[in-house]
């Protein structure tokens, strides 16, 4: 019932993965790195573990093995620093909802628009994708 | 015996959860989307299914770092609203169909498809939001519900082709189920979006539109799209998409199209739904 599917070349697919302008795609390399600060992130939905994490951000986080960058990127609620440093936005969402921010909100922080301007361009239709799909190609 | 009847796609985006927990519904943001559902609300009220297969990916809640299942079949009594960080969704609890769940697994495993089993788990807004969109805000969810969540998170996420072929299986699963059981395939998640990085907001409404058409006119071609043209085309998380070619595969080889909506934006998403019936 399969029908055929040729089997892609690992190197081959994970290459491409990094060929996307303005995108981190969260490989096995992102995830090793970035494994205790997601552990980190997915403690805040429970109630208690967001107040202690409210009374004192640092005394929280130094409970995770994470390395001082990334929680500086958490402390700065700097998405792209931590997304670069192994962060995945689903586990870093719970960080934007225990602050009370929406995904329109956090995500718009990480492009360089004003809110007004960011919540403006995705009302007028969205960001094209003319331009931006490829890095090698330029297209 | 129990029988597929239609299969229904939707986003699945969380503000959505909460405009409708917040009754904002019909500001006017908002109806632009909910709007495109009343259709559809009408429709589930003559369909009546008693089962609906919801597939949907987890956002980190019920599965963290250290297990990250392809594809979990939840095979519990019932399911608790996740507390996603700002509380749990004032919503019904959902209720499984724990039978019908490991008949469905255990079959697909016979299929060849090493499915992961779950019986206990919290369902975030992935699978309530689209309750949420088809039912509003019952005292109690009016179908029961098997969870089949799939990791789109981490990397490399089940190809297009695989999950149109567990669609398949799944079909063969519920086809030998002895008991008469009217049974919905949903698809959730996308359409185009990006939540990460300066590329972040992407749309891409002509890719989105010919995903639609081809449901119908042309699924085997949907089936063999790769993943990196997902993420060039339709932005990051558009990747959800190949959750609604399980809905698709389990439909059969033709389908009418009876409902569909498209919309930008919610939040940072494309809202595609759409409606599909299997014909003969």
């Amino acid at each position: 019932m399969t029908a055929e599917n040729p089997k892609q070349d690992i190197h081959e697919y994970l290459a491409e993965l990094e060929d996307i302008p303005g995108t981190r795609v969260f490989t096995a390399q992102r995830a090793r790195k970035g494994y205790h600060m997601n552990q980190f992130c997915q403690s805040l939905m429970k109630e208690e573990n967001r107040q202690e994490f409210r009374k004192d951000e640092r005394a929280y986080m130094d409970k995770w093995d994470m390395t001082e960058a990334q929680k500086q990127a958490l402390l700065d609620r700097d998405y792209n620093r931590a997304i670069d440093e192994g962060g995945n936005v689903y586990f870093l969402s719970k960080l934007f909802f225990t602050d009370g921010k929406s995904f329109l909100q956090a995500v718009g922080t990480m492009t360089g628009m004003s809110p007004e301007d960011y919540q403006a361009m995705m009302v007028g239709g969205g960001r094209s994708p003319d331009g931006v799909r490829s890095i090698r190609e330029g297209k | 015996m129990a029988r597929i009847t239609a299969g229904v796609a939707t986003s699945h985006v969380p503000a959505l959860g909460a405009t409708i927990d917040h009754g904002k519904t019909h500001e006017p943001y908002w109806e632009k989307i909910f709007s495109g559902y009343e259709w559809t609300r009408e429709w589930e009220k003559g369909e009546k299914p008693d089962v609906v297969v919801l597939v949907y990916n987890d956002h980190a809640s019920a599965f963290d770092m250290n297990i990250i299942p392809t594809f979990a079949i939840g095979c519990a009594e019932r399911y608790k609203s996740a507390d996603e960080g700002w509380g749990p969704r004032p919503v019904p609890d959902v209720i499984g169909h724990a039978d019908l769940a490991w008949h469905i697994a255990q079959s697909c495993i016979l299929d060849e498809f090493d499915m992961t089993i779950i019986n206990q788990m919290d369902v975030d807004h992935g699978l309530t939001v689209p309750l949420s969109m088809m039912f509003g805000q019952p005292e109690a969810w009016p179908v029961k519900v098997v969870p089949l969540a799939v990791n789109v998170v981490t990397y490399p996420p089940p190809t297009g082709n695989r999950c149109y072929a567990l669609g398949e299986a799944i079909a063969r699963a519920v086809a030998s189920y002895p008991e008469d059981l009217n049974v919905q395939i949903w698809g959730t998640g996308g359409m185009s979006h990006q939540l990460q990085g300066p590329r972040a907001g992407l749309i891409n409404k002509a890719w989105d539109t010919r995903f639609l058409d081809d449901l119908t006119a042309d699924p085997q071609r949907l089936r063999h799209i790769p993943h990196i043209e997902y993420l060039r085309e339709t932005g990051s998380e558009g990747i959800e998409m190949v959750m609604w070619l399980i809905m698709r595969g389990a439909l059969g080889a033709n389908v009418k199209e009876l409902h569909r909506h498209y919309h930008v934006p919610a939040s940072n998403t494309a809202i595609g739904h759409i409606v599909l019936e299997p014909t003969a």
